[in-house]
């Protein structure tokens, strides 16, 4: 019996529900074709009723998850530490886009895409502090980081290398995402040695 | 200091494969409910539901009834004495693997820091 294995489905259960960053990766993709004033998106109250969609959608992901892997309530010391990643990488990401580029006065003002390096800093200290960064994780958002630190875009004006940015983490959340689903799945599924379905209730 | 044989026994309701598995889920959480129960353990709705009635009959687990959406909802949670025994049983589990794993009952006294030791040389 994998001791590990039992003992860690809850935590991966709370933070690797992969298809809520569908909707989330597809929300920073919207935001920067927002921000281009491209197609549609050029009315806000388009912008409003794609969010709207992402909402419910997410709703529907949390109705999913609950029906078919069931509900559990983290112990106090799962949540302190789930909090304590979330505020501290949105902390470290905000720090960060601003530190590397930004019109902030302070900024060092890098020819770097800060949106994306910070994301993708963001998101792989959120992995370490909580389940461990797995494979799948060091594959996606490593090279983004790679790419968004490459000295390559100071051609670029500001806005445009922060939208491009939001565009790559948006893609690599709903693949990351889509990925951590499928962990989560294999994860939640009974060890083969247990081979518990029969078990007998006797004793 | 020898490692008595009573000191090593098994709790053998808590022994029996399927409800190990159970409490060792729910050791790491604060409760969880029967859905969630099946899908990590593997076992049948029927199973499940005796061995969690047993576990409860032991006073182990504390089992909560509700509705949600509707619809019924069965969250179970270690109760106190639940989580201080199965900790102790895998404890036992972890002595009785480190003495197989050492020469120590031929030559030494036994004991799993006697193990530890003889590993470390």
């Amino acid at each position: 019996m994998d001791r590990n294995k039992l003992e860690s489905a809850a935590s991966h259960y709370t933070h690797l529900r992969g298809l809520f960053a569908v909707p989330g990766g597809a929300l920073l993709v919207l935001a920067a074709l927002g921000n281009w004033e491209w197609g549609p998106l050029r009315h806000d109250w388009v912008f409003v009723a794609a969010l709207l969609a992402l909402i419910t959608a997410s709703l529907g992901i949390s109705r999913y998850y609950n029906e078919h892997y069931g509900r559990i309530s983290i112990s106090t010391g799962e949540r302190a530490r789930a909090a304590v990643a979330a505020f501290g990488t949105t902390a470290l990401m905000l720090a960060a886009s601003l530190l590397l580029r930004s019109d902030q006065d302070w900024s060092l003002d890098l020819p770097v895409n800060g949106v994306a390096a910070a994301l993708a800093v963001g998101f792989l200290s959120y992995y370490a502090l909580t389940v461990g960064v797995k494979p799948h994780h060091a594959l996606i958002w490593g090279p983004l980081l790679v790419v968004a630190l490459l000295p390559v875009w100071g051609g670029l004006d500001l806005t445009d290398t922060s939208n491009v940015g939001l565009v790559l983490a948006g893609v690599a959340a709903m693949a990351s995402g889509v990925l951590d689903h499928r962990f989560l799945v294999r994860s939640l599924e009974p060890a083969h040695d247990l081979n518990l379905r029969a078990a007998d209730v006797g004793a | 200091m020898l490692v008595r044989e009573h000191e090593l026994l098994l709790d053998r309701l808590i022994h029996e494969p399927a409800r190990l598995a159970i409490l060792t889920v729910l050791s790491s959480v604060e409760d969880a409910d029967f859905t969630f129960l099946q899908r990590t353990t593997g076992l049948t709705k029927g199973n499940l539901s005796s061995h969690l009635t047993k576990l409860e009959t032991a006073g182990l687990v504390q089992i909560n009834k509700t509705f949600v959406r509707k619809r019924p909802n069965t969250k179970v949670a270690l109760t106190p004495v639940g989580r201080q025994r199965v900790a102790h049983h895998w404890n036992q589990l972890e002595r009785l693997r480190d003495l197989s794993e050492s020469p120590a009952s031929e030559t030494g006294d036994g004991s799993p820091e006697d193990a530890s030791a003889r590993r470390a040389s």
